[in-house]
């Protein structure tokens, strides 16, 4: 069978949708902390923390073009301890792409269909996510590209609707940093955390075909998704009222349901909704592919695909039992909880692997020739 | 010895004579296939001529003679076996046989009747040549000699079918198509072990990359316009004898959306056109998903008038609107198969008592709403505009799908629908080409001819994935106006 490859241009539209189909319907940077009326400057900022991030995930991933996270772990700490790390990110997979599949389900079962068992929705996009990744990456990276300028225009037409009502209310923005820095830095704390969803560069650089470019990539697309966070933010905030906007559970779709389009559209948060489906579901597979290509690798299989299906069945179950409600789910992205699950997934093994690889490349230059 | 393999065939036309006087020769060919004037040229030439030759033959020498100074039929070839032989009375040669000679001389005599070059009926153009294939595989090759005029235009001949020995050409233009595709398709079609073949369709059904998927993988045409067009982005031509049919691969979704008048009609028209036929597209797949799911479960979606027009339409309808809809789309393509298979006298009779009185009458009895009648008819007519015949059925066939998601999870069945067409259209492949590209894989200077189509002189660089070993089509600079003063040219008119 060929090789499997994506373009660098398809990583980076993998990212973006990943990254802001979480965030635009979730909106963490307002609802996880008191930032308030100054959630825009905390997406500003948690764009430079991500950045660190990113980097901590991606520069030692494209300093292996050929190697996943599993590969390269083995080679820089041996290889049982090796494999036992790599299990940390494999298992941040799954944790975030089930965290991710309830809060889809939960938005459509709140908002749309509100009769319907929240195990449909789940189901549904979980089946479909698996069927996807059972294609492989390269299908995968081609419904990116094909999604990708479907939501962008959903995204900014929203947006762009918005505007009339946004200039009734730019005031909400006021004042700016009243009560001091404070909250606002509170207010970066989940957003950064949440760019672990990045860690799937640890995987995905081996498939790229131009890999050593990975990093550039993937900080584009974080400039990119934190770009359209800020508008989101400023829009959000603007038009609902900083009060309510922290309160409610989807911002975004809120503030979509609340426009008309000339006097006979209206209720058109369905159309943003169907385009967050389609983002979501590219993350979802691509998480999905993730942990099954990198757990094939530490179990020694030759093909993901064996993996798949029991995968799925283990991520739907616990998307649908792991967390009791929603405001369980919620309380994930509060700073106190979601910083910490970002640390001990993605900033633990990445130091770890770091510093042996520090440890190797210094010991490499005393002994060369060393393999 | 002859009539013992071919039987009583009332056809096979044995003429006895003696050639240069005295050699015993037989002249054979099978009656209809042969043009008459060309066998009595031969037998002349045999018969008279060879008489004027100074020194009496032997037998074998009369032979030898004849092929080299005497025959002047334009090709002659030997067979020395009887099923060479019969191969080439099939093919309407001519069979000499002389008296003591191990071979028989293959004569082209070839004359046997062929429908006129007519206007394809499946694909009809406003703009445009108005040829379209025939059943005969030299008439069709020689179509599209007639319009890419030079020697690279290579066909390769083969021949498939165990009892049928059809033969099958393909054609590329060497040094523009990929050697690998050229490759691929040439062991795809040797792989091909099968008794008969009566239609292109059965050497598709051989060369697919996969067998399980509604979507057409290879692009039928009877327009030579259109197989000259692709040859010349470096794709293969198939042609298959006794069919009309050409197949052309790879192809890709947006290929089977290219209708020939999109290149001849100016661009603003021509991408207006195309753009109108994606939306009938998507309108044939989606509309009758997204009724019934919006009337079963997002009423809010529509504005209150409407949705209580609808509702007041749909007073007193016995069936729920899913049955509504499944009955009148599956009456519309019971009205559509029909209409294939009913002979032209009757035709017009049939669509009227089918399409107006059933109709008509299934709404005056209350059975179906008004509403439903206008989403399928709308539904039908769009699903006709796809170019390609065979994408529009692959699309009326989920469109049940779509319809029954639609019905029973509402938006979020169709979404979950789409995801998975999305997917597998993305992982499909014709002859290891994406099928969604340019736009799945993304492919930014493709993009000039998909969705819309550019200027002529815009499209300098043929397809990236295919026509890439001499990438430019068209010399730069040619815009009208690039370069020199746009008031220069009207001063003096």
């Amino acid at each position: 069978m060929a090789v499997e490859k994506i373009a660098n241009r398809q990583l980076f539209f993998i990212l973006f949708l990943a990254r802001s189909t979480l965030k635009i319907a979730f909106l963490p940077v307002v609802t996880s902390a008191d930032a308030l009326q100054d959630a825009w400057i905390s997406a500003i900022l948690s764009f430079f923390g991500g950045a660190l991030l990113v980097i901590a995930i991606g520069g030692l991933a494209v300093r292996f073009p050929n190697e996943t996270m599993v590969q390269y772990s083995q080679k820089l700490l041996g290889k049982w301890p090796g494999k036992a790390l790599s299990l940390l990110p494999l298992g941040a997979f799954l944790f975030m792409s089930s965290a991710e599949l309830r809060i889809y389900a939960e938005a459509l079962t709140t908002l749309f269909i509100t009769e319907t068992p929240l195990v449909f929705g789940i189901g549904t996009m979980g089946f479909a996510a698996a069927l996807a990744v059972y294609a492989g990456i390269e299908p995968l990276g081609r419904a990116a590209d094909l999604f990708f300028p479907i939501f962008l225009f959903t995204v900014f037409a929203s947006l762009f609707i918005a505007v009339p009502q946004l200039q009734q209310h730019l005031d909400n923005l006021e004042p700016v940093l009243a009560r001091g820095a404070g909250p606002v830095l509170r207010g970066t704390a989940t957003p950064i955390a949440v760019i672990s969803q990045f860690l799937v560069l640890a995987i995905l650089v081996p498939e790229l075909t131009e890999p050593k470019r990975a990093l550039r990539t993937a900080l584009n697309a974080l400039a990119f998704t934190s770009f359209l966070l800020v508008l989101v933010t400023v829009a959000t905030t603007a038009v609902l009222g900083p009060q309510v906007a922290a309160r409610i559970a989807f911002p975004f779709l809120s503030l979509v349901r609340s426009l008309r389009i000339g006097e006979f559209l209206e209720r058109i948060e369905v159309l943003a909704m169907f385009a967050w489906g389609l983002g979501h579901f590219i993350a979802q597979a691509v998480f999905l592919y993730c942990g099954a290509k990198g757990l094939s690798q530490v179990l020694g299989l030759k093909s993901y695909r064996i993996l798949v299906g029991p995968m799925a069945v283990i991520w739907i179950t616990l998307a649908v039992h792991g967390y009791s409600d929603f405001f369980q789910l919620k309380t994930i992205f509060q700073p106190g909880i979601a910083v910490p699950l970002a640390f001990g997934f993605v900033l633990v093994p990445n130091g770890i692997l770091w510093l042996a690889y520090g440890i190797r490349a210094l010991a490499g230059r005393l002994k060369p020739g060393a393999p | 010895m002859l009539e013992r393999h071919a039987g009583p065939s009332y056809d096979l036309a044995v003429r006895r004579f003696k050639a240069g006087d005295k050699a015993p020769a037989a002249l054979v060919r099978l009656d209809g296939l042969t043009e008459a004037k060309v066998v009595e040229e031969i037998l002349r030439t045999l018969m008279v001529d060879s008489r004027l030759l100074k020194e009496p033959e032997r037998a074998g020498q009369i032979a030898a003679v004849a092929l080299e100074e005497l025959l002047t039929a334009s090709e002659v070839r030997e067979a020395d076996n009887i099923s060479a032989l019969f191969a080439g009375l099939a093919a309407g040669k001519a069979a000499l046989l002389f008296n003591g000679y191990p071979k028989a001389l293959l004569c082209d005599a070839k004359g046997f009747m062929t429908r006129a070059i007519t206007e394809p009926d499946a694909e009809k153009t406003l703009r445009g040549p108005r040829e379209g294939f025939v059943e005969s595989l030299r008439i069709n090759t020689s179509l599209i000699r007639r319009r890419i005029r030079i020697p690279q235009l290579w066909m390769e001949s083969l021949t498939v079918g165990e009892l049928t020995k059809t033969e099958v050409v393909f054609a590329y233009i060497k040094g523009l198509a990929r050697e690998k595709l050229v490759r691929e398709v040439r062991d795809r079609l040797r792989r091909i072990k099968i008794d008969s073949v009566l239609e292109s369709g059965y050497v598709e059904d051989f060369i697919a990359d996969t067998p399980y998927t509604v979507f057409p993988l290879t692009l039928r045409t009877e327009r030579p316009d259109k197989v000259a067009a692709y040859l010349l982005q470096g794709r293969v031509a198939i042609f298959v004898d006794g069919t009309l049919q050409t197949l052309i691969v790879p192809v890709e979704l947006s290929v089977l959306m290219q209708a020939p008048d999109d290149y001849y009609e100016p661009p603003p028209i021509g991408s207006l056109i195309r753009l109108l036929r994606y939306v009938s597209l998507l309108i044939s797949l989606l509309l009758p998903g997204f009724y019934v799911a919006v009337i079963n479960f997002h009423q809010e979606l529509l504005p209150t008038t409407l949705l209580l027009r609808i509702t007041a339409s749909r007073e007193g309808v016995p069936f729920p609107v899913i049955a509504e809809v499944l009955l009148l789309d599956a009456l519309f393509e019971i009205l559509r198969e029909a209409g294939v298979r009913l002979p032209a006298a009757i035709g017009p009779a049939i669509s009227i008592v089918g399409a107006l009185i059933l109709g008509d009458a299934a709404i005056r009895a209350g059975m179906v709403s008004p509403a439903v009648v206008i989403v399928i008819a709308l539904t039908a007519i769009a699903g006709f505009t796809a170019p390609a015949f065979s994408l529009g059925i692959s699309f009326r066939i989920l469109r049940f799908t779509y319809t029954i998601m639609g019905a029973v999870f509402g938006l979020f069945g169709v979404q979950f629908i789409i995801l998975l067409t999305v997917m597998h259209l993305c992982s499909l492949r014709s002859f290891g080409y994406p099928y969604l590209n340019p736009l799945a894989p993304l492919i930014w200077q493709d993009m000039k001819d998909n969705l819309v189509r550019t200027w002529w002189w815009g499209m300098r660089e043929r397809p990236k994935l295919l026509g890439q070993r001499e990438p430019q089509r068209i010399p730069p600079g040619q815009a009208p106006y690039e370069g020199k003063d746009p008031g220069e040219g009207e001063e003096e008119g």
